[in-house]
């Protein structure tokens, strides 16, 4: 063997340790995640999809599970008089309502990037949602005080939400229009409020895709004699496409937690009365059905979806 | 060829001897063909009518927005008996601060405001860092199952709290190892800490998903760099890594506050009394009829309840709003550099 051999196979021993070592800081890197993710996640959703298919009762330091197959689900699904109701209601305005939030988003991004006098002021605006949207402090101004028990609520509880178009007519001076007419409005106005309020982190999501198309895009648009319709189909719906999808996905996500959620609340209350089976099945179906919509709309919005290539 | 080439130079002859603006534009119409011209007008027009629209637009929106916000300023500075007062509608009547003074009281607003920042800011900074180091070990290194852990965090993003958060009270009413010890960290900070120390916090999945985009959006020549000159991996995110990546941990750390500052679905599964601002808020009620009158069972009506309702809303918005208004920059542009777009 020759010095330079010997030379070789030392570094390739280095390098193969240098790998190694890598490999080992990599777990270091997500070790406490790791750890974390065991405890706080994994065991918790294997005991909770366990529970749903138990008996529960609350014994000595630990749950006393017994075994009863679907029958939480059976249960849930037809005999529990709230559940399949609000699992219906909340899945149709999931489905109707986060294509609307997609489409208001991508709209108010779109005038959002245009350049006019007081657009940060009215971006300030149009992000405020997001650091309120989430809390409880939502469920009062849209003026469900349902889950915080408060009986008689209803009179006053669609005060903020319906009669806002009302509102910004008298703040404008407009009185008087037919009564048809303002039904319509407000019905609109009803759902404005709810799609408004909830598309916050979608137009940020969307304007920063906006920011992100080169400008050669736009002056080769220009060059063509492109219309902004032509140009907003051609040019900037291709490039913001990517968004689409997870604005989607982030916008499904999200109506879990919103606080107007009914089937979360119902499960809350299940929880309160320590029907833990109950509940667990009830969080187990309404999340896998809401799965498999996302796996299903990945699938086909995937397809329509223009990545450039680098 | 030459001919169209020669009128185009006289053309420009023409226009540039002194002529009217109107009249050059008349001789470039007349070499445009049909469609130029149409495409030209309607933009004209779009152009003209357009900041019209654009105006209604956001102004309408704005005032959906702004509405309830106003509404709550309205309403915490007006006396009660001002909501039965059918003309008063923005404008109260009977100013006062009674309200306002009652509704602390309440919420003993300075001791849960106080309660709510240790908890608020120490977590939030707590999960920024973990999340980061847990974004970079996915990011930069190449290790078994990788792809299973990181099909994990996605898991973590879209399996909703509702779903764990049953076995996750039992684990923490009796943490630590079967037969050996257990201790019931309900009702203290730690059922918080634990999770945000461990990158499981709240939202903790599209935290750890933001920071590997953004590392793998940095030049890895800026870690090679460090390695020759003997720096180790940890030194080398701690020196290297974390200067560059400044403005992506304040965004993430803002938007952190923001969520940890709102949530009370996690909170209240794990606090029996109202220790933060949104759960003292998400339980006004009760609280407004011990703290006022004494007597849980006392029937306001619920007219009048609102005006304590929206101080309530008031004061807990109030912090954030401050935050939100001197750090906007950071809240709208963030996102753009933190990397998640591209």
């Amino acid at each position: 063997m020759s010095k330079a051999d010997v030379k070789a196979g030392k570094k390739a021993r280095k390098k193969l340790a240098y790998e190694k070592k890598k490999v080992l800081y990599g777990y270091g890197f997500i070790g406490l995640w790791m750890i974390g993710t065991l405890i706080f996640f994994i065991v918790p959703l294997v005991k909770s999809f366990w529970y749903s298919v138990n008996d529960v009762s609350i014994g000595e330091g630990e749950m006393i599970t017994e075994w009863v197959g679907l029958k939480n689900y059976d249960y849930v699904l037809t005999v529990d008089e709230n559940y399949a109701d609000y699992l219906k209601n909340t899945l149709l305005e999931t489905l109707w309502k986060t294509p609307l939030i997609i489409i208001f988003s991508l709209f108010i991004a779109v005038i959002l990037n245009q350049k006019f006098k007081g657009r940060t002021f009215a971006r300030a605006i149009f992000f405020l949602p997001v650091i309120i949207a989430t809390g409880p402090v939502y469920k009062i101004i849209n003026g469900d005080m349902g889950a915080t028990g408060n009986t008689g609520a209803g009179q006053f509880s669609t005060m903020f939400s319906t009669d806002l178009v009302g509102e910004l007519m008298q703040f404008l001076g407009i009185y008087g229009l037919s009564d048809n007419m303002s039904t319509l409005i407000q019905t609109v106005a009803d759902n404005i409020f709810g799609i408004v309020w909830s598309a916050g982190i979608q137009i940020l999501l969307f304007l920063a895709a906006l920011q992100n198309i080169p400008p050669s895009a736009k002056e080769a648009a220009q060059m063509e004699g492109a219309t902004a319709w032509e140009y907003f189909w051609k040019i900037t719906f291709p490039y913001v496409s990517p968004f689409i999808l997870a604005n989607l996905i982030f916008t499904v996500i999200d109506s879990f937690t919103s606080p107007t959620n009914q089937v979360m609340g119902r499960i809350q209350t299940m929880k309160e009365g320590w029907f833990f089976g109950y509940a667990s099945a009830m969080a187990w179906i309404y999340f896998g059905i809401v799965l498999v919509a996302i796996a299903v709309i990945t699938l086909i919005v995937n397809k329509f979806i223009y990545y450039e290539v680098d | 060829m030459s001919d169209t080439n020669t009128t185009a130079v006289a053309e420009e002859k023409v226009i540039g001897n002194g002529m009217s603006k109107k009249q050059a534009k008349k001789i470039r119409m007349q070499t445009m063909t049909k469609q130029e011209i149409g495409y030209l007008r309607r933009k004209a027009a779009v152009e003209k009518v357009w900041p019209i629209f654009r105006f209604i637009i956001i102004f309408g929106l704005s005032f959906v927005i702004l509405y309830p916000l106003i509404y709550m300023v309205s309403c915490t500075f007006r006396e009660r008996s001002d909501m039965s007062d059918p003309t008063v509608m923005w404008v109260p009547r009977n100013y006062t601060l009674q309200v306002l003074k009652e509704t602390i009281k309440a919420m003993d607003f300075w001791n849960t405001l106080k309660n709510t920042l240790v908890l608020n800011i120490g977590c939030s900074l707590v999960q920024v860092i973990s999340c980061a180091i847990t974004g970079y070990g996915f990011a930069r290194f190449k290790f078994k199952g990788k792809g299973l852990l990181f099909g994990i965090v996605i898991m973590m993003i879209l399996v909703p709290t509702q779903v764990i958060s049953l076995p996750l009270y039992t684990q923490f009413r009796y943490f630590g190892i079967k037969g050996l010890f257990s201790i019931n960290l309900i009702d203290s900070m730690a059922t918080m800490y634990l999770p945000a120390l461990t990158a499981n916090g709240i939202r903790s999945g599209l935290m750890i998903l933001i920071f590997r985009q953004f590392f793998k959006g940095l030049p890895k020549e800026l870690e090679d760099a460090a390695y020759i000159d003997g720096c180790g991996p940890f030194k080398t995110f701690v020196r290297v890594m974390i200067p560059n990546a400044a403005s992506a941990f304040l965004t993430v750390f803002l938007f952190s506050v923001v969520w940890y500052w709102n949530d009370y679905y996690v909170s209240s599964t794990f606090f029996t009394n109202n220790q933060t601002v949104a759960l003292m808020l998400q339980n006004l009620d009760s609280q407004l009829k011990i703290a006022l009158f004494n007597d849980a069972t006392v029937e306001i009506s619920p007219r009048e309840q609102i005006v304590w309702k929206e101080a309530g809303c008031l004061l807990s918005i109030l912090p954030i709003l401050v935050l939100y208004t001197c750090l906007q920059k950071h809240f709208t542009e963030g996102i753009e550099r933190s990397g998640l777009v591209g």
